[in-house]
């Protein structure tokens, strides 16, 4: 019994994971956007802004789409269909492709910035691993 | 399956034999860039897929032995789906940044 607690507080600490790299993409977004439009011009920071709503509506519909093929394989009731499923994975990425046409056909210019913009979830993961880490440290592993 | 699989390696020879056969004024140059780009996106693709699939059939497969692991394999699955997403995008950056 002793050991519960400690299991039970960290279980409730990862299972916060996902909110949390939400969370840092929420706030990475506007803060690398600034920085791109002091350092580079408008046009980058634009099409990183683009970068970072595709990344976000990814991330979003990467994690309702996991969590309703983890309902169907642990045999839970989904509330989303098979063909929902199939194609909220399938748009990801025509959202994706339609963004960077869309990017090359207005501003070509801007197309680093998207494509440095579609990497927001893995700086919000890595931020997220070093708050685990700190928070591993700061609990005397 | 078989089959299937025969045809597309007869389609990717003859994908092949045709730009050799078409050599012969030789004074087009080779675009090495474009097609060395081009195998890297789908090395990257065909890879990062096979890694998705596998990720996938493992958290399938542990979900089934152990339905009340759910949390720790839901988070594993989308954070590895996520970061062999970003692998592809990664070689596509590096293509965009080498064909420009």
């Amino acid at each position: 019994m002793p050991d519960e607690q400690p299991s039970v507080v960290s279980e409730h600490f990862y299972s916060g994971a996902l909110d949390r790299i939400r969370r840092f993409m929420a706030v990475l977004a506007p803060v690398l956007i600034a920085a791109t439009w002091w350092k580079f011009g408008v046009r980058s920071a634009i099409g990183l802004a683009f970068g970072c709503i595709i990344a976000y509506i990814n991330f979003y519909w990467l994690k309702r789409v996991i969590t309703g093929f983890v309902d169907r394989a642990a045999g839970a009731t989904s509330s989303q269909s098979a063909d929902g499923i199939v194609s909220r994975f399938l748009l990801r990425y025509v959202l994706m492709a339609v963004g960077a046409y869309v990017i090359l056909t207005v501003s070509p210019a801007s197309l680093n910035g998207l494509l440095a913009g579609l990497f927001l979830p893995v700086s919000a993961i890595a931020c997220e691993a070093v708050y685990e880490l700190y928070a591993a440290l700061a609990r005397g592993m | 399956m078989r089959t299937l699989s025969k045809l597309f390696l007869v389609l990717s020879v003859l994908s092949f034999a045709v730009p050799a056969f078409a050599q012969g004024g030789g004074s087009s140059e080779v675009n090495w860039v474009a097609i060395s780009a081009g195998f890297s996106m789908a090395f990257a693709s065909g890879i990062c897929a096979l890694a998705q699939g596998k990720a996938t059939a493992a958290a399938a497969e542990g979900l089934a032995r152990n339905p009340a692991a759910r949390p720790g394999i839901q988070l594993a699955l989308i954070l590895g789906l996520a970061l062999i997403e970003s692998l592809a995008l990664y070689t596509l950056v590096i293509i965009f940044a080498k064909v420009k």
